[in-house]
């Protein structure tokens, strides 16, 4: 089993008011799986894939990584985990403007520590992976938003994370680029790959191996 | 990974020229004007550190009291010099000395040069290092003379063995050349071309070897070992012991403090240049901070646009530390950048400045030192500029970032008014200042001086010049150029030659009184345009008048009621009083003279005042002034000065206050004001959707320049408030050193704000009215 949540809540206040943006999630997600996360904006699609991946807190139960109780964790140490094992792709790509597409998906490793020769050889690989060598010099600005994914999704993969987490990953593409890169992921997956898709499209939700409602924060089903 | 962080700093400052030019220009205005100020500094603080003995040499001044009131004079009897090295052990060496101005000449080849006569412990005191010659034989013959490196080349060329050689001295003196030592720097409190034995300049006076008569120069070495104190000690009990009845005392004044501390009140080290070292070393801090500011400013303000980069490096694994090393970094590179522009700027502008503080600096890049201080300035700016915007961009939470929630948060828009409302107010100071200065310097210029400056030549004499006084006078009027020439014994607008132990009739303790004594021709008040009050002034007829004196109105006034017209005074025999002239101003421009006592006669003549005629083009009346001395005076080259220029010169600290202050007001507003500029226009594109809205909803363009210019004008309205009294209180702490001075009026402050919400409001509307008319279309279409 990759993760586990248990009765986990996330209740935010806002001008005295409680809020419950997640409201008692229990899941258990085991590797390999592909899990497509559906439900209408506001439903909290967004906030549990942060809350999964680190970037933000459960308010309440636990949440289990890899057997270590994240919510109980220091915030440096859930650092360390998150920066080993999950990679991000969002919605609005999120490339570094002033870096290019080889130095983007360099980045990660950047924080790791990984030395500079494993680096380059890493990079390399990616980059042939996802036949972008070409493209390797170019800037964001340059690409088209298909490729852009592409390099988001190369990024967030080269750190060899156990779990992908994808935020609307097609959200800002033509369904032609959307079916690629649901390709892509699918693929993925059937390497070992566990990841966790947000999503508003059906097509898109079935190239995952299991489907979650949500909605007003809760799983409905 | 710092490679990555120069090569994305280098992109990231290309992609946002405006920005970086911004930041970077202002910095490199700031580290310019730091590094100009410092070489100042280094120079003030080296002065006279080439001579070698720093912790044993000391000056000998005097204090002398007079009317309760203790001053200090450079000025010590002849014969203490000796007495204090056989007398009081510790002192190994003591020198007499007097500086005088004296003709040079070889054939045609004539030269005016400044220089010393002193003892021959001089040569060792001062560690003068001797190119031909030694210090041994140097003063061995008395017809010496020991003259730098620069005056005998002037004298004899390049390359050619000066030792031996024979110069005439003020055409008269055949002067022996026995050593030649190396030049001086520039920056020496006490500078001279050349040193001959004091004896030659004695020339067997008999009051140069009296207690009461103070004129010499007195320089001491004290012994590695000796107590200062018990020296100090002994040299204030020298006079009184020597001279019975004689209060005056001398003491001990190190070389380190000729420089900087060498203004005293009441006997005692109260400043001097020190004050506008530590000011100006203020000023260049304060300038930097400025151009510091601007950087955080734009930085925090620029936000936004890095937040999303700070949220996906987060989300990449980044932690907060290597962020800021990051943002820490970029600032390092703008900053080092700045300081390369500002090295090219200091090329530039280090000849101007020259000018300006009549110096000559060099930049000196070889100098390890230069080189250090100018690495660590940067060093120092791009980390305190690059800290809070680092500190603060990486704080930003990935969640909220990314998401595109607006991150503006209180704080740093609150720091960064605080900041902006900072720099205004060192502006304003600054223009307050600016002005203050400038009113007082013009105040005390337009003082009513008692004499006429102005179509007033001053000219040094010499013995064949007053031996032909009367033909020469004779030949300047002929020209038609001159109205009136004069003789004095002392220079118009100067102090010096006074004295004590007066009588007079009408006058109690009137011994204590300090009066100055003025050895002039008949002429003397017509050509300087004094003003006689009563009585008449000297005849022409010299014998006549040689017991009969002219005073000041403050001398005349200490004679008691009724005119004093016709009463006696005691000096070294009776005069009598045959008129009274108004107060005239010499000295210290600022303060009161001292009462004045005239002469009748030329005996000491050091001066020739020349009235020139107004309606005469200058230039002619220069040209008909040499024939006549070229004429009359062949052997002494035509030199000469105006007085109105001697007075603008006596304003010089001042003035030189006055124009830095000008310049750093000046660089204070602008970089300010690129740092407003930079701050107005993110705030216009911040705003960007909200004026779309406003313009679709019907606002007027005039209505969104007002909106956006509001929140600026009340910061400069806030600045405005805490820098009047700040400018206040340093100005008039500044002017309390002055006898006569302005009152700071408050319309100066209304100017100040005025000024400076003018400028800011240029700079602000520029962005709200290039906001205002842009189309609302495009502005909210963008997302």
């Amino acid at each position: 089993m990759i993760l586990k949540l248990n009765n986990a809540s996330k209740i935010i206040k806002s001008g005295g008011k409680k809020i419950t943006l997640l409201d008692n999630i229990n899941l258990n997600v085991e590797e390999g799986e592909f899990i497509s996360l559906m439900g209408p904006s506001g439903s909290g699609k967004s906030t549990l894939l942060n809350c999964i991946g680190m970037l933000d807190n459960f308010t309440e139960g636990t949440y289990t990584f890899l057997e270590e109780s994240v919510h109980s964790m220091k915030e440096k140490h859930r650092s360390k985990l998150y920066k080993e094992y999950i990679g991000f792709v969002f919605q609005a790509y999120h490339l570094i403007d002033e870096l290019t597409v080889y130095e983007n998906i360099e980045t990660p490793l950047l924080y790791k520590d990984v030395k500079p020769s494993e680096r380059k050889a890493l990079v390399a690989d990616s980059l042939d992976r996802f036949n972008s060598v070409g493209k390797k010099d170019l800037f964001p600005t340059q690409l088209s938003g298909g490729q852009q994914q592409l390099v988001g999704i190369a990024r967030a993969l080269i750190g060899k994370p156990k779990l992908i987490l994808a935020d609307e990953p097609t959200g800002n593409l033509n369904s032609k680029q959307s079916q690629e890169i649901m390709e892509l992921f699918k693929q993925l997956n059937s390497e070992g790959v566990t990841i966790i898709q947000a999503t508003h499209s059906e097509t898109n939700a079935s190239y995952g191996s299991r489907t979650i409602n949500l909605l007003d924060g809760a799983i409905a089903s | 990974m710092i490679l990555n962080y120069i090569k994305i700093a280098f992109r990231s400052l290309r992609k946002n020229k405006g920005y970086s030019f911004l930041n970077i220009f202002g910095l490199a205005i700031g580290i310019t004007c730091a590094s100009l100020i410092f070489l100042w500094v280094e120079d003030e603080v080296s002065f006279n550190d080439n001579f070698a003995k720093q912790d044993q040499v000391y000056y000998v001044p005097t204090n002398q009291e007079y009317e309760g009131e203790w001053r200090t004079f450079y000025s010590t009897p002849g014969p203490l010099a000796e007495a204090m090295k056989t007398e009081i052990p510790g002192i190994v060496r003591a020198t007499r000395s007097s500086s005088d101005e004296r003709l040079f000449s070889i054939g045609d080849n004539a030269i005016n040069r400044t220089g010393r006569y002193a003892d021959v412990d001089f040569l060792e005191i001062f560690s003068l290092k001797f190119i031909e010659g030694n210090k041994e034989n140097a003063f061995k013959n008395p017809e010496a003379i020991v003259l730098t490196q620069e005056t005998a080349e002037q004298l004899f060329g390049k390359n050619v063995k000066a030792l031996g050689r024979v110069i005439k001295v003020s055409n008269r003196d055949n002067y022996l050349v026995t050593g030649v030592i190396e030049n001086l720097p520039s920056n020496v409190s006490f500078p001279f071309d050349w040193v001959a034995p004091f004896e030659r300049y004695q020339d067997g006076a008999e009051w140069m070897e009296e207690y009461g008569n103070n004129f010499s120069d007195t320089f001491v070495e004290l012994s590695p070992e000796a107590n200062f104190e018990t020296v100090d000690a002994g040299v204030r009990a020298m006079i009184p012991i020597k001279d019975e009845g004689n209060n005056d005392y001398a003491f001990l004044h190190t070389i380190k403090n000729w420089h900087l501390r060498s203004h005293f009140e009441g006997g005692k080290v109260t400043g001097g240049r020190i004050t506008y070292v530590r000011l100006f070393s203020v000023i260049a801090l304060i300038i930097l901070l400025i151009a510091c500011v601007n950087f955080m400013n734009l930085s925090t303000a620029r936000s936004e646009k890095r937040a999303n980069e700070v949220g996906v490096r987060k989300a990449m694994g980044s932690s907060r530390s290597r962020l800021m090393v990051q943002f820490v970094a970029e600032a390092l590179i703008m900053s080092f950048i700045a300081s390369v522009i500002s090295v090219l700027l200091l090329f530039l502008l280090l000849p101007q400045f020259n000018l300006l503080i009549e110096k000559n600096l060099v930049l000196g890049l070889t100098n390890p030192f230069h080189i250090a201080v100018l690495f660590s300035i940067a060093l120092i700016c791009g980390v305190f500029a690059g800290l809070y915007p680092a500190f603060y961009l990486s704080s930003f939470k990935p969640v909220e970032v990314l998401k595109g929630i607006k991150t503006t948060s209180g704080s740093a828009s609150f720091i960064r008014k605080g900041l902006v409302v900072g720099q205004f107010t060192i502006s304003i100071v600054f223009i307050i200042c600016t002005i203050l200065v400038y009113q007082q310097i013009q105040h005390v210029k337009n003082r009513d001086l008692g004499l006429d400056k102005d179509q007033l030549i001053s000219m040094r004499t010499n013995q064949e010049m007053i031996d032909k006084y009367t033909v020469i006078k004779q030949d300047l009027i002929n020209t038609g150029t001159v109205k009136n020439i004069a003789l004095s014994n002392s220079q118009l607008l100067s102090g010096g030659n006074n004295g004590s132990g007066l009588e007079w009739q009408g006058g109690t303790d009137t011994e204590d009184v300090l009066i100055s004594f003025r050895h002039v021709s008949e002429d003397f008040l017509e050509t300087t345009g004094m003003e006689l009050i009563e009585g008449r002034g000297f005849g022409e007829n010299i014998a006549k008048d040689s017991t009969n004196t002219l005073v000041t109105e403050s001398f005349a006034k200490l004679m008691g009621t009724g005119s004093p017209i016709g009463k006696k005074i005691t000096r070294d025999k009776d005069y009598t009083v045959i008129g009274v002239v108004k107060n005239y101003l010499y000295g210290d421009m600022y303060g009161a003279s001292d009462p004045v006592m005239f002469f009748n006669h030329n005996d000491y003549a050091r001066y020739l005042y020349i009235k020139i005629n107004a309606e005469v083009t200058t230039s002619v009346t220069l040209s008909k002034i040499e024939a006549v001395m070229k004429k009359n005076n062949p052997a002494f080259p035509f030199e000469y000065t105006f007085v109105d220029e001697q007075f603008n010169a006596k304003f010089k600290s001042e003035q030189l206050v006055g124009k830095l202050s000008q310049i750093f007001a000046l660089l204070a507003i602008l970089i300010s004001c690129l740092g407003l500029f930079g701050l107005s226009a993110y705030t216009a594109e911040q705003r960007r959707k909200e004026i779309g809205v406003r313009k679709v909803l019907g606002a007027s363009i005039t209505g969104i320049v007002k909106l956006l210019s509001k929140d600026f004008l009340k910061l400069v309205l806030i600045s405005i408030i805490i820098a009047v009294p700040i400018a206040w209180l340093l100005m008039s702490d500044w002017l309390q050193d002055f006898a006569y001075r302005i009152e700071i009026n408050w319309w100066i402050f209304i100017i100040a704000g005025l000024v400076a919400i003018l400028i800011a409001m240029a700079t602000v509307s520029f962005q709200a009215v290039k906001s205002a008319i842009a189309n609302p279309v495009n502005s909210l279409k963008t997302e």
